[in-house]
């Protein structure tokens, strides 16, 4: 049977053409864009002004907010990604039981990665108030201890990252899909050879979603680095630099108050800075990962 | 598939393409011209001064009032400098005016304001916003319109309450943080005195209130062209007392969230918080559950208060300047009058309009408001809220990182000095 | 095989079908949690999902003083229905509502046809280039969107698309989301081509085998794409706020931050906001309580599909 070769590539190239198009305005011209505003001096009013390296100079040397927007975001990420997992596998192998309302759990735990995230973003910072809020009227109803949450610097991070955890019904469902597509046939050799709970979750559970878990560490790690929305909205970056992480940085450099010049040159070298962390943190967990992940050698 | 893939298309098209047309505020010198204005007003507010501007008939200006979420007008206003899309008249604070002039993108209205026509002149308008509102080259891109005054509102029920006597004018430093300890954790309030502008990112401006008063140096000799920064001992001295007060708990510290602190205080939550006179718009309409006043701010020796003043500002490409500045000055006088009885947000800039306001405030009541705004307004010294310079953005990191943990106690009071080094290099290199 | 499947339906976040794994309900893994401690925890669980949208109502029925009551009540003192009308009502809700549905539809329209479309050239054809492209396409799922920010501004700005709904809907277009590509090509591949053969056979060009066998067939996954695509345009505030200056075109997100206005010198109205955001929530409610049943019974299709 033969194929009609060329009429398959005029139809390929028809079918992927918006999506080539998008490619190089959406992704090919910002990249290279923002990579000559790193070098320039840019407020965006008049024509930008080629400095070299100096936005980077100033960067690592000079400015007082950037280590500790590193810092913050390095909390972020240590704090969130391996919270989520864990809690996100948990409610999965939770509802993955058979007991009546099993469906409904599920439903309301993925209800509130639905809404619209400013939404609940806003709703949370009113809960968290440390005077008007529900959270603390209800530990002190309960005699438990309260807690400044966002307005104290101890606590605003764990706070936003607590905010950040309510949404851990989308985690969910993947893990539930992963588990779910375990063979039941190996539970039940496993049963049949009297292994109990725990051993089975290691030995045939964990390898088994161990791809998925591969993808999620990526995937939850890269979105926690680009984390905007929380501090944003719950702080602002505050008190002092606690939860001033590099996009709410590089926002507040781009997009400044009222009254202020933007410097979107500046702003621009701190995105390549993100970006090449961005890189290197998914370089290296994927060279890691043929150490804890099991392939079934199927091909890619 | 494909009847409904067009049909949605074509009803795409249609929709963008009415979402397309903007308004063009062209016109040719001669013919009919639409002039835009912007404000951050509230709602409410706004729908007062598009009725006032009724009032202006001119057979050949239209003018429109341009919809904004006042919450973003910051937004909002850095999305319509890059698109070249101002509005003809657009609120702006004395910093935007400042920095927008010196880059060319204003208006200079210097001339027309000096010579004036007929009442609209200079000499009408409070000295030290004119004088503010000039750049370093005379240039003027927009006039002040409201003046900020500030001060310290209080609960009165609450005093009463403690058995302290009401802040008025006169009162010291050392009263106020006296009281802010006696008043602190009782009748469900948690702090004395919530004073954003003493902890915040302007705290090191505020701060000058004290060193000024007291007879000695402000932070910087000038905000809009500063040449240096200092903090000599009687500031120093301001530094400590307040670290000393944060500690204690009589004062909200560094980080505590102060937008809903209005409400707060209407509840009787918070006893003192330092603030501007256009909450008394607010409690003209919600009257707080306590009685309340309005005090000046605390002195040391002389009288002493925040500079500060708001007005509109005009785009170097605005399509009529004659008519623009037409509309900009019935804004300065006439519509005030119709504005603030309902909502005295602040005093007119333009003296002859301030009465308005003086009146509306007395007529609900609240006299404490007109008596220490019309001291501010005579303050024989006053000092600016902030740089409104370009660099003045990279300000706030130095003080988050370096002042504020000195109030919070983190730091010692010794390095205030390492601080004031940074901000002078910062400075010098930006000139 | 199995591999592709676990990915393929992980990938879309959604769970196999009971029907097509009968062995199911006899084979047990083993209990993990006794029963009552089970129930328990999925009450702690519903609880903290389900509360704050409780009080979200409260405070939506609150007056606006009763708001910042201390301590905080925790049913309202008044019930004030009338912020469920005054509260949209000062936002033009009516405008606002049409303005979203008609850029959420138009962008969900084009990200999911494009990247259908994209998806079925990339699986299916052969082409010069069609593994590069591939690793392209995934490579920019790492591109940070606000790498784009700054640049795509000024552009918008320099065609004059700008205050028009333009930037918010034609990206969508042009393949805007990588993501969605990935998810279409996996569930293309995981058809065999003895379909695309016997269509051929019967005389069908690409267009319409694409249109009446590959479609019907990815139900799932371009169900999948089109809630995703609906949340992230119906909640997206950023971009709307920075493109849009004419109030009368603004979708809902942006209206909602009228509310809360630091400028006006006054504690927002939270009551007003809260009503509102119900409002404003029940669309993408209602839409995922809906298509809840569409993956599982399309699911059921694709594992028949994959049965061979």
């Amino acid at each position: 049977m033969s194929r009609n070769a060329g009429s398959d590539v005029k139809a390929a190239y028809l079918f992927i053409a918006p999506a080539i198009i998008g490619f190089i305005v959406f992704v090919a011209y910002p990249l290279v864009r923002s990579f000559y505003l790193a070098l320039t001096k840019y407020n965006g009013l008049v024509d930008p002004v080629f400095i070299g390296l100096g936005n980077f100079r100033r960067l690592f040397t000079v400015d007082p907010a950037f280590w500790p927007a590193l810092r913050a975001t390095a909390y972020l990420v240590l704090l969130y990604v391996p919270l989520s997992l864990v809690l996100g596998l948990a409610l999965a192998m939770f509802c993955n039981q058979r007991f009546a309302g099993v469906r409904l759990v599920r439903t309301l735990a993925y209800l509130p990665v639905v809404l619209p995230a400013v939404a609940t973003i806003t709703l949370w910072k009113f809960i968290l108030d440390p005077q008007v809020g529900l959270l603390n009227t209800v530990l002190d109803r309960l005699g438990l201890p309260t807690s400044l949450w966002l307005q104290s610097p101890q606590m605003s991070m764990p706070s936003v990252v607590l905010v950040m955890l309510w949404g851990v019904g989308g985690t969910m469902i993947i893990f539930l899909a992963a588990l779910q597509s375990v063979p039941t046939e190996l539970y039940e050799a496993a049963r049949v050879d009297g292994a109990g709970p725990w051993s089975v979750f290691l030995r045939i559970t964990m390898p088994l979603i161990s791809p998925i878990m591969l993808l999620q560490v990526i995937l939850q790690t890269t979105a926690a680095l680009q984390t905007f929305n929380q501090p944003k909205i719950l702080t602002n970056g505050g008190p002092g630099f606690s939860t001033n992480v590099l996009m709410l940085s590089i926002y507040k450099n781009g997009f400044p108050n009222l009254g202020q010049i933007p410097q979107l040159g500046y702003a621009s070298a701190q995105v390549w800075v993100l970006f090449v962390i961005i890189i290197a943190v998914i370089a290296l967990t994927a060279k890691f990962s043929s150490l804890w992940t099991y392939s079934d050698n199927t091909a890619d | 598939m494909k009847r409904i893939i067009g049909t949605t298309l074509a009803f795409a098209g249609l929709l963008t393409a009415t979402a397309c047309g903007g308004s063009d505020s062209g016109g040719d010198a001669d013919g009919p011209v639409t002039v835009t204005v912007m404000t951050w007003e509230s709602p409410e507010t706004n729908a007062a001064i598009k009725k006032a501007l009724e009032g202006f008939k001119d057979d050949k200006i239209t003018v429109q009032l341009i919809d904004t979420p006042s919450g973003g007008y910051g937004d909002k206003l850095a999305s319509l400098t890059q698109a070249k899309k101002l509005p003809d008249l657009f609120w702006c604070g004395n910093d935007t005016e400042q920095q927008y002039t010196s880059q060319g993108l204003l208006v200079d209205w210097s001339k027309r304001i000096a010579d004036g026509d007929g009442d609209f002149k200079a000499d009408k308008f409070v000295a030290s916003a004119m004088e503010n509102w000039k750049t370093a080259d005379g240039q003027m891109g927009g006039l002040p319109s409201l003046m900020n005054t500030y001060g310290v509102w209080y609960n009165l029920d609450a005093f009463k309450a403690a058995g302290i006597p009401e802040p008025k004018a006169g009162w010291t430093w050392d009263d106020m943080y006296a009281a802010a300890g006696k008043l602190a954790n009782k009748g469900g309030a948690k702090y004395g005195l919530v004073a954003d502008q003493l902890t915040s990112a302007d705290a090191p401006f505020t701060m000058s209130l004290y060193s000024v008063s007291a007879g000695g140096a402000p932070f910087t000799d000038n905000v809009n062209h500063p040449t240096k920064a200092e903090a000599d001992d009687k500031y120093t001295e301001g530094v400590t007392k307040l670290a000393e007060a944060i500690k204690s708990g009589a004062v909200a510290p560094p980080g505590y969230d102060a937008s809903n602190v209005p409400a707060l205080f209407s509840g009787g939550k918070v006893p003192m918080m330092f603030g501007g006179q256009w909450l008394a718009a607010g409690f003209q309409t919600d009257k707080p559950k306590i009685k309340y006043g309005f005090a000046p701010f605390p002195h040391v020796t002389t009288p002493t208060t925040l500079y500060d003043s708001v007005g509109i500002c005009t785009p170097q490409y605005t399509a009529n300047e004659d008519s623009t500045y037409k509309v900009l000055q019935y804004l300065n006088t006439k519509v005030w009058d119709a504005v603030l009885p309902a909502a005295p947000v602040a005093p007119p800039a333009y003296t002859p309009a301030q009465e308005s306001y003086f009146t509306a405030l007395t007529k609900s009541d609240q006299t404490t408001v007109v008596d220490t705004v019309k001291a501010d307004l005579a303050a024989e010294k006053t000092v600016g809220v902030r740089f409104t310079t370009q660099w003045s953005s990279q300000v706030g990191d130095l003080t988050t990182a370096m002042y504020q943990p000195i109030l919070s106690g983190k730091k010692p009071v010794s390095d205030l000095q390492a601080y004031v080094g940074k901000i002078n290099d910062l400075i010098k290199s930006q000139g | 095989m199995t591999t592709l499947r676990t990915e393929a339906t992980a990938l879309t976040g959604t769970e196999p079908p009971g029907p097509s794994q009968p062995t199911r309900a006899a084979a047990k893994k083993p209990r993990l949690v006794g029963t009552t401690a089970w129930y328990v925890v999925a009450l702690f669980v519903c609880a903290v999902m389900i509360v704050p949208l409780l009080w979200m109502i409260t405070i939506g029925l609150k007056s606006r003083t009763a708001v910042f009551d201390i301590p905080p009540k925790l049913l309202p003192h008044e019930w004030t229905w009338s912020n469920f009308i005054d509260g949209p009502k000062a936002i033009h809700f009516p405008r606002l509502l049409l303005n979203s549905v008609v850029i959420t539809a138009l962008s969900v329209l084009g990200g999911v046809m494009t990247a259908m479309m994209a998806g079925y050239a990339l699986a299916r054809l052969r082409f010069p280039g069609r593994k590069v492209w591939f690793y392209l396409f995934v490579g920019s799922m790492l591109l940070p969107g606000v790498v784009g920010l700054i640049p795509l501004f000024q552009l918008y700005k320099s065609i004059g698309w700008y205050d028009t709904w333009l930037p918010l809907i034609v990206p969508a277009f042009l393949g805007g989301n990588p993501l969605f590509i990935f998810l279409a090509r996996q569930y293309f591949l995981a058809i065999p081509y003895s379909i695309d053969e016997a269509a051929k056979i019967d005389g069908a060009g690409h267009f319409r085998i694409f249109t009446s066998v590959m479609l019907p067939l990815t139900r799932p996954a371009w169900i999948t794409m089109a809630i995703l695509a609906f949340q992230a345009s119906w909640n997206d505030f950023l971009n709307p706020l920075v493109y849009l200056y004419s109030s009368e075109k603004w979708p809902l997100s942006v209206g909602m931050a009228s509310f809360i206005s630091p400028f006006a010198g006054q504690t927002p109205n939270w009551s007003y906001y809260m009503a509102t955001n119900l409002l404003y929530m029940l669309p993408p409610l209602i839409i995922f309580f809906a298509a809840q049943r569409y993956f599982i019974q399309g699911l059921g299709s694709l594992g028949s599909t994959t049965q061979k």
